[in-house]
Parts: C-alpha cells; sequence; structure tokens
C-alpha cells in the first residue's frame, strides 16, 4: 500500500501555497469596492436599489452626477436588487462595509435604525421644507433618521371605464357603496370587480381594511389584531371571497396585469400604478381611466385609511456622514432636482415647494392622488419591529387560510396575534 | 396435433410480443411526460421571450404565441452591464472548476490509496460539511472575507465556491480512483516511476471522465449561485444570477421579457458545454458508484 513520503507532502505543501497565492493577487486592497468614507469628508457613498433599475437609474445617476460635479464631490455608488436590499444593507452595515447616503424604503427604517448606525437628521430635515406626512415617513424612534425623498401610498385605483359600463354612479365613499359596486361590476362579463391581494405574499393589503373597520392594530405595545373590528374586516373580506368579488390567487403583478387588460375594475397599488399600466396594457388610452380614490370607510365621516409608502435617504454615522447629509438634503429638498426627478420617474417629491412646482402640480393624477389618498396615509405601526415582514406574513397566512375556509376569522387572527408577539423585537 | 402447434405457435409470438409492444409504448410515454415536464419551462421561457410587453401579461395566458417580436434580443445588446455579469460568470465558474478538480484529485488521490493516520475521520470530516446549510456560512465568510481584504473580489467567490463544491468532488473522484487497480501503480513503481509521476500519468488520465464531471458539477455550482454571489462580489465583479435580477426585477415590476430573453441567450454556452460533454458527465458520475 502507497504511503505519503515528507518529500511528497512538502511538494503538496509548496503546490497549496503557490494556488493561494495566485489567488490572493488577484484580491483587489483592503477597501474592496464597497465605500469606506474619506478622511477630508469629500467622498462619500450612496447606495441605491434605483440605481440599477431600468426605470429610475438615469434620473438617480443624474442627481448623483449633477451633486457631484458642482460640489466636488466623488460619490461612490453600489447597489442592490430591492428584493434583497435589506437583507445586503443590514449585513454590510453591521460589517461596518457600509458608509454615506442610503436608500431606504419607509418599511425599513425600523429594522435599520436598530443597528445604531443611523445619524438622526432633525438638523437637514427642519430646514427642508418637508410635508408633514414626509416627515413622518423618516421618523422612527423618536429619531429623524431619514430625509423623505418621495412620499406616497398604497391606495386605491378604479377604471372608470368599467364603473360606467357597470352602471356605477360616482366613486363609492363607503364600504356599503363600495360591496354594491362591486355587484354590479360582477355582472360584466370576465371581469374581476376587485383584484385584492388574495396570496399570502400579499396579503398584508389587508391591514388597512382592517383600519377602516376599527382596528388600531396596534395599541401601544399590544397588538390588537383578533379584536372585532379586525376579525369583522376579515369576514368582510370572506365575503367578497365566497361572492367572487375578489378572486384566490392574486397578487399585486396578478392585479396590476388583470388591471391592464381590463379586467379588473379596483386594485391596490402604489402612485407608481401609471407608469407599469401604461407599459402593460394593450389598450393605450386605459391610463386615461385610472382614477384614485380614497379607501370607502365603514361610515360617513370616517378617515379614509391608506399605507404609507416612500422612500428615505438615510445617512450612516462615520467618515464622509456630514457630505453624505449634505447630499440626501439636496436630493430630497432641491426643488429644481425633485421637480426635474419627478418629471423622469413620476415619483411625487417630498417637499412643500416640491409639490407646488408646475412641473408636479400640473399633473392632475398625481395631485388627486396626493389629495384623496396620500394626505391621509399613514405608517404601518408594525414597522416599528425588526421582524415587522414576519408579522405581516404570520396576519396574511391566518387571513388565507379564512379565505380558503380553514379557519374562522377569529380562531385565526387569534392564532396570528400569538405568532407575531414573539416577533415584537 | 401439427394443425393445433401451427396454430398455437403464432398465438404465442403474438402473446410474447404484446407485452414487449406494451412496455414499449410505456416506455415512449414516460419519456414524452418526463421530457414535457422538462421542456414546457424551457418553451415558456422562449416564448415570452418572443412576447411584446404589452401581450406578455394577457390573462389567460396563451400557449402559443399570436405575435412575435426580437425587440427583446435586440435590446440585450444594448446593455453593456449584462455582457459584464457574463464575464463575470465565466471568469468565477471556469476558475472555480479547475480549482476544484485540481484540488479535489489530489484529495481523493490520497484517500484512496494511501493509508495514514486519521484517514477516515478527515473523510468523514470533509463530508460533514456538506451537513451544513450553505446560507448559515455566509455571515462567517463574509467576516473572514472582510476581515482579510478579500470581500468584494473574484476571489472571495472562487474560494467559497471551490469550498462548496469541494466535499462531493474529493467523494466522486475517491469512488474513481478506488476503481483504478493498485496493481497499475505498483507495476509504475516497479519500473521506476515516482509516486508524483504514477499520479500523473497513470491515475488522472484514467480518472478523466470523472474529473471531467466534477469539473462540470464545479461549475454549474459557481454558475447558478445566487445569495453568495450577490453577498461576496461587490458590483463589478456580480455574476449572472444577480446580475439578472438586478437588472430585470425592479421594486415595482419585473421586466419579464426581457428577463426571459437574457436567461435564455446565457444559458446557450452551458447548454453547449453540457451537450458537449454529456457522455463523460454520465460516465464520470458513476464510473465510481460500482465496485467491479
Amino acid at each position: 500500500m502507497n504511503t505519503l513520503n515528507r518529500r511528497d507532502a512538502l511538494r503538496l505543501l509548496g503546490l497549496s501555497t503557490l494556488g493561494v497565492t495566485a489567488l490572493a493577487a488577484c484580491a483587489p486592497d483592503a477597501s474592496g469596492g464597497t465605500p469606506q468614507g474619506d478622511i477630508a469628508a469629500k467622498s462619500f457613498g450612496f447606495t441605491s436599489w434605483s440605481l440599477n433599475e431600468e426605470a429610475q437609474k438615469a434620473a438617480v445617476q443624474a442627481i448623483v452626477d449633477g451633486y457631484a460635479g458642482s460640489n466636488g464631490v466623488k460619490i461612490t455608488a453600489a447597489s442592490f436588487p430591492y428584493n434583497e436590499y435589506l437583507n445586503q444593507v443590514t449585513l454590510k452595515l453591521r460589517g461596518g462595509q457600509l458608509t454615506g447616503a442610503i436608500q431606504l424604503d419607509v418599511a425599513w427604517l425600523g429594522a435599520l435604525a436598530a443597528t445604531g448606525r443611523l445619524r438622526d437628521l432633525a438638523t437637514p430635515a427642519a430646514k427642508g421644507g418637508y410635508t408633514d406626512v414626509a416627515l413622518s415617513s423618516g421618523r422612527t424612534g423618536g429619531k429623524q433618521l431619514g430625509l423623505p425623498w418621495t412620499t406616497g401610498s398604497i391606495g386605491l385605483i378604479a377604471n372608470t371605464g368599467l364603473l360606467e359600463k357597470a352602471g356605477v354612479d360616482g366613486m363609492p365613499a363607503t364600504v356599503a357603496e363600495f360591496e354594491a359596486a362591486l355587484r354590479k361590476v360582477a355582472t360584466l362579463d370576465g371581469v374581476i370587480p376587485y383584484a385584492a391581494a388574495t396570496k399570502a405574499a400579499q396579503l398584508k393589503d389587508i391591514l388597512p381594511w382592517m383600519r377602516t373597520f376599527g382596528s388600531p392594530l396596534l395599541a401601544e405595545d399590544q397588538i390588537t389584531v383578533g379584536d372585532d373590528p379586525s376579525v369583522a374586516a376579515v369576514e368582510w373580506y370572506k365575503k367578497l371571497y365566497d361572492a367572487k368579488l375578489i378572486a384566490p390567487d392574486v397578487d399585486r403583478f396578478d392585479a396590476r396585469a388583470l388591471f391592464a387588460q381590463g379586467k379588473a375594475a379596483f386594485y391596490d397599488d402604489a402612485i407608481i400604478a401609471r407608469g407599469v399600466v401604461e407599459i402593460q396594457a394593450p389598450d393605450k388610452s386605459l391610463t386615461a381611466k385610472m382614477v384614485p380614490l380614497s379607501r370607502p370607510v365603514l361610515k360617513a365621516g370616517d378617515s379614509p385609511q391608506a399605507l404609507l409608502w416612500g422612500h428615505v435617504i438615510a445617512v450612516v454615522e462615520g467618515e464622509g456622514a456630514d457630505a453624505a447629509a449634505e447630499f440626501a438634503a439636496h436630493a430630497t429638498s432641491d426643488t429644481a432636482t425633485v421637480a426635474a426627478f419627478f418629471e423622469k420617474v413620476k415619483l411625487p417629491p417630498t417637499t412643500t415647494a416640491g409639490l407646488a412646482d408646475p412641473k408636479v402640480s400640473g399633473d392632475a393624477f398625481t395631485t388627486e392622488w396626493t389629495e384623496k389618498i396620500t394626505k391621509t396615509a399613514t405608517a404601518n405601526p408594525f414597522w416599528r419591529y425588526a421582524g415587522y415582514a414576519q408579522i405581516e406574513t404570520a396576519i396574511a397566512e391566518q387571513v388565507q387560510a379564512v379565505l380558503v375556509g380553514d379557519s374562522s376569522a377569529k380562531e385565526a387572527l387569534a392564532k396570528a396575534t400569538e405568532t407575531a408577539k414573539d416577533l415584537q423585537k | 396435433m401439427t394443425v393445433t402447434l401451427s396454430a398455437s405457435v403464432p398465438t404465442a409470438r403474438t402473446r410474447r410480443r404484446s407485452p414487449v409492444n406494451r412496455s414499449r409504448v410505456a416506455a415512449w410515454v414516460a419519456v414524452v411526460v418526463i421530457g414535457l415536464f422538462g421542456l414546457a419551462p424551457i418553451y415558456w421561457l422562449v416564448v415570452t421571450a418572443l412576447t411584446p410587453d404589452d401581450r406578455a401579461f394577457s390573462f389567460p395566458p396563451s400557449l402559443i404565441p399570436t405575435e412575435i417580436t426580437f425587440e427583446h434580443f435586440a435590446r440585450l445588446a444594448e446593455n453593456p452591464q449584462l455582457f459584464q455579469y457574463l464575464a463575470n460568470s465565466v471568469i468565477v465558474s471556469v476558475i472555480t472548476a479547475i480549482l476544484s478538480v485540481i484540488v479535489s484529485a489530489y484529495m481523493a488521490y490520497a484517500f484512496s490509496k494511501f493509508r495514514y493516520r486519521g484517514r477516515r475521520s478527515l473523510m468523514h470530516l470533509v463530508l460533514a460539511s456538506q451537513l451544513f446549510p450553505q446560507a448559515l456560512l455566509l455571515v462567517t465568510l463574509y467576516a473572514v472575507f472582510s476581515a482579510t481584504g478579500l470581500l468584494g473580489s473574484y476571489t472571495a467567490l472562487i474560494l467559497s465556491f471551490t469550498t462548496f463544491t469541494l466535499p462531493l468532488c474529493v467523494w466522486m473522484l475517491k469512488g474513481i480512483f478506488d476503481t483504478v487497480p493498485s496493481t497499475l501503480m505498483e507495476a509504475a513503481a516497479i519500473d521506476g516511476a515516482s509516486r508524483w509521476r504514477t499520479l500523473h500519468t497513470i491515475a488522472l488520465p484514467l480518472a478523466a471522465p470523472g474529473l471531467i464531471a466534477a469539473g462540470l458539477f464545479a461549475f454549474v455550482r459557481a454558475w447558478n449561485d445566487f445569495v453568495f454571489a450577490l453577498t461576496l462580489a461587490d458590483p463589478a465583479r456580480q455574476t449572472l444570477p444577480p446580475g439578472l435580477v438586478h437588472t430585470y426585477l425592479g421594486e415595482f415590476q419585473t421586466a419579464w421579457p426581457d428577463l426571459m430573453a437574457a436567461s435564455f441567450v446565457v444559458s446557450l454556452p452551458v447548454i453547449a458545454a453540457f451537450m458537449f460533454l454529456q457522455r463523460y458527465l454520465v460516465g464520470g458520475l458513476t464510473a465510481g458508484a460500482v465496485k467491479g
């Protein structure tokens, strides 16, 4: 039998060392490709998923290049896909690999605030002229950790062409009127009256309906999902489901596709819906028939519910943070910059001056959306927890169990609350 | 009697042929069903890539396209970033495959042909590393590469992919080296060949199909990885899986036809490589499976 002698062992060791050395030679210096800040504070990183998304990258790059050129700073851009963004940013933030300014979804601010590495931007926020609702989207735990870049909401959109065809006069203002309108639309052939989310991945859309029925969702730190109003909301949803006024297995992408094909009269989406539907719709006149409407209320006088949605720019404490904060303030509050950004991507600005700019105020869809939906939009109360996504999933899965008839609304929501309690960290 | 016999012979033949025909039909049905199962996603990928944007989302979807466009393929050429992702994938996957084959061949040979203390424990230790979910190792590897300054580099990707492919490659090749008779090595030694020469001129050529199979396995592992490529490489060195996601899957919408066109085009080199090397792959995977 063969044995390994010392000479062979040394030869193998030598080869291994050679291999590792060759690989190390391919490596970059310790700074890698990630932003590391700058001693002179004239250089900082900007991490943004929009920098690589077809619809927005040119507009965002223009802001970056414009600011870098006119202020003599160097901005190192980095980007991750939206769906992986939170994980990547969290990992890199905890690993000390991320500095400078970072674009964030308003839903993620609470989770990233827990890292303790974001700067309080109260001073630039006070000077920026932001609207109250916009400022609230960047605030968490009593601190202004993000400057609002775009503030919108998730709200209801209607196809007025289909409503007219079904004989629905005017927009429904109450839940009862809404249900009556859905029943009228149901008489149209091949049309889903309300393409509401029914897939677990998107069933968090039911939360504004729970609020509509009177549940606060969270009171202090007490989850109120499972209270009478939230149970009533789920039972109402189930009633729509059984009456085929909403359809099974629908998420946001399906709902958009159905709406764009003229096969859904109502659905929930963000303000960017118009641009998406424009691309997907074979009927190019459909966007003219799209109308945002306030979510129907339970009884006249109630405040319409909508989920706040938007992007903020946060700044990581450390080298280059001052320069990054100045850039964040410029990108979000300079009127010429935000108006030009709106013109390219149709994402509404967050300052009073920006909203009043003719480029923005002249856009009827945006103005109507802001007035009818964003004005009363509120943040999801679970966003303050790092495990907010799991809390939403726990609720969504139980609501789905109700829809398919596996559980009663009361039992399901009680179970969801039990699961969610463990995730309140 | 004769009549009975002559009548019964064809009957017996018919009866004998009948089960053969039935099994052949069953085999064909199985082939068609499995073929459909395997090819349907590829068909759908191609159909979606050829469908205009405003038709791609028609509901209900149409299995046969009513309108065809090549604009999504044309748009690929306008995006140089995609070719950068492709180049990164080729660099990382090829080096991973070569490195995995080199390292695993020596390891496997040592496990197969040498006897030393702790050999079995080492073999099981190598295999044990496969028991950990790879995502679990991500954070640790991230910290290690960050501390060593390798984060964001090709090296980080190549080392991590090689680490994951080694256990299976080693065990695959060990099985193959086990089938190479030790008498061949002994004969070479009698003829004056050193161990080094015996390994390179006798053992490795005999294990060639296995080396190719191991290389392909490592190549595909590196080619398909998403999470490690996204996390350990900086944006300029990202490979195709995160690159395609980044380019086509957005916050608001997914450009499905463009994504399908890009997926189809970037799959072609891998499909070609597999078609060329498939006989080695099958041979290599099964060579060490049975000991004779």
